[in-house]
């Protein structure tokens, strides 16, 4: 009884203490990776634009899997027990959609795109529901990248930087 | 037309505020709402089963299938378990038992450092205790604690409480689909029981001993008993998490119980079918 509370203390601890330095440094690179590309257009629309000349068209995706970590998955299990905002998962979903259109967005600018058009998002648990198991998140962003002739100029400029 | 990616403000959808504040809240608010399920239950228990017919506590016990139930004691060993028959039965005429009260002190050959009382007023004392108990004084204090359980109720109300308590932890634990979650509570609630099992064992020190002083005058030797509890324990972990208080507590308790009662002092010596090589 003793170990075992000395061995859920420490769970928890070693869960929050790298958990959250994990996630700082993340949202860190993804909002400075987000200003970097902000050139590269994304829309959830299905149709170009129609004035828009199109030289050629590409599917593109990014994917992200980001495991929950000991002290996330106590913290949601107390919510769960009283309801309410599951803080501790929002901010790891927000990450995991975050990064993976960033990813998508590599993926355009490697294509020399200037917009992606039709952006989809797709989200599944792994290990869902599995026993004693912490779990993880996969979010799958996809579209369509769109090479206009005015774009490459700033495809490179970004993937040089 | 002009086609833009406006920047979207942070902080829409993650909150801001620190995990921790709202992680040690739920866990407070989870802690008091099973601590309180507890002591109501623990303290209906301590209410209602005393009432519970004594004789329904045998019938009770006819359908268990205890291994010292099983176990044929002969020779010498029975030798020893009519000595602590009759020891027994000394010390609870000492002890105001209830008439309805039978008690059946079991001998087992098993090297546990352990004694203790169930339902049905049986008693067993494990050879690997009596190995380490010098004189009748300490014999007799592990026989008087395990007698008082039995007069003072306590296996039956400590299984009415851990059903109780088991059954209530156990409906709470299918409210949610966080196996982990499940761990917490099964822990606070149990760890909340302990305060009373604790507390039944300080009770039935207390009463242990005020039937040594009856019965002999004094009760010197009985923190022997203690001291060879001591000296197995291997872990030393907090109070709270313990089902016994500390044993330098209990020997504590038995020195101030001396100074208020003094006697003289004298142990007796055990049987030599009882005296073992140290």
């Amino acid at each position: 009884m003793y170990y075992q509370l000395i061995l859920f203390i420490a769970l928890v601890s070693v869960g929050f203490v790298f958990g959250r330095h994990a996630e700082q440094k993340h949202f860190k690179s993804i909002l400075q990776r987000e200003q970097s590309y902000a050139a590269l257009l994304t829309f959830s629309m299905r149709f170009p634009p129609p004035e828009l000349e199109i030289r050629d068209s590409a599917l593109v995706a990014g994917n992200v899997v980001i495991s929950v970590d000991y002290f996330k998955r106590i913290a949601a299990g107390l919510r769960s027990f009283f309801g309410g905002r599951v803080a501790v998962y929002e901010s790891l979903i927000e990450r995991a959609r975050r990064e993976a259109i960033l990813r998508m967005k590599e993926a355009a600018m490697a294509q020399g795109a200037s917009m992606i058009i039709n952006v989809k998002l797709e989200t599944a648990s792994i290990s869902k529901g599995a026993e004693g198991q912490v779990g993880a998140v996969e979010v799958y962003a996809y579209g369509t990248a769109l090479v206009t002739p005015d774009t490459p100029a700033f495809t490179e400029v970004v993937l040089n930087q | 037309m002009i086609y833009e990616n406006r920047q979207v403000p942070e902080g829409i959808n993650v909150s801001h505020e620190h995990p921790l504040k709202e992680f040690f809240a739920l866990l407070a608010g989870l802690i008091v709402i099973i601590v309180t399920v507890v002591l109501v239950l623990a303290m209906l228990a301590n209410y209602l089963a005393p009432l519970i017919p004594f004789s329904m506590e045998q019938k009770l016990l006819s359908q268990m299938d205890a291994k010292w139930q099983q176990e044929k004691v002969s020779g010498v060993d029975l030798q020893r378990q009519q000595y602590l028959q009759t020891l027994g039965a000394e010390l609870a005429s000492a002890m105001d038992m209830p008439d309805d009260i039978q008690l059946n002190i079991h001998y087992s050959k098993g090297k546990t450092v352990n004694a203790y009382a169930t339902l049905g007023g049986n008693i067993v004392l494990y050879h690997g205790m009596l190995r380490k108990l010098p004189h009748e004084n300490a014999v007799a204090m592990v026989l008087a604690h395990e007698i008082a359980h039995v007069k003072l109720r306590h296996p039956i109300v400590a299984a009415g409480r851990g059903i109780t308590v088991m059954l209530a932890l156990a409906s709470m634990t299918g409210l949610g689909d966080n196996g982990m979650i499940a761990g917490l509570i099964n822990q606070i609630g149990i760890t909340s029981t302990l305060g009373f099992s604790r507390r039944q064992e300080s009770d039935a020190d207390a009463d242990a001993l005020l039937a040594l002083q009856k019965h002999y005058g004094h009760v010197a030797g009985a923190e022997m008993l203690f001291e060879v509890l001591q000296e197995q324990a291997t872990v030393k972990s907090p109070d709270f998490l313990n089902t016994h208080p500390g044993s330098a507590q209990r020997i504590q308790r038995i020195k101030d119980f001396s100074s208020a009662h003094p006697g003289d002092g004298k142990v007796t010596a055990l049987p030599q079918y009882l005296r073992f090589e140290k």
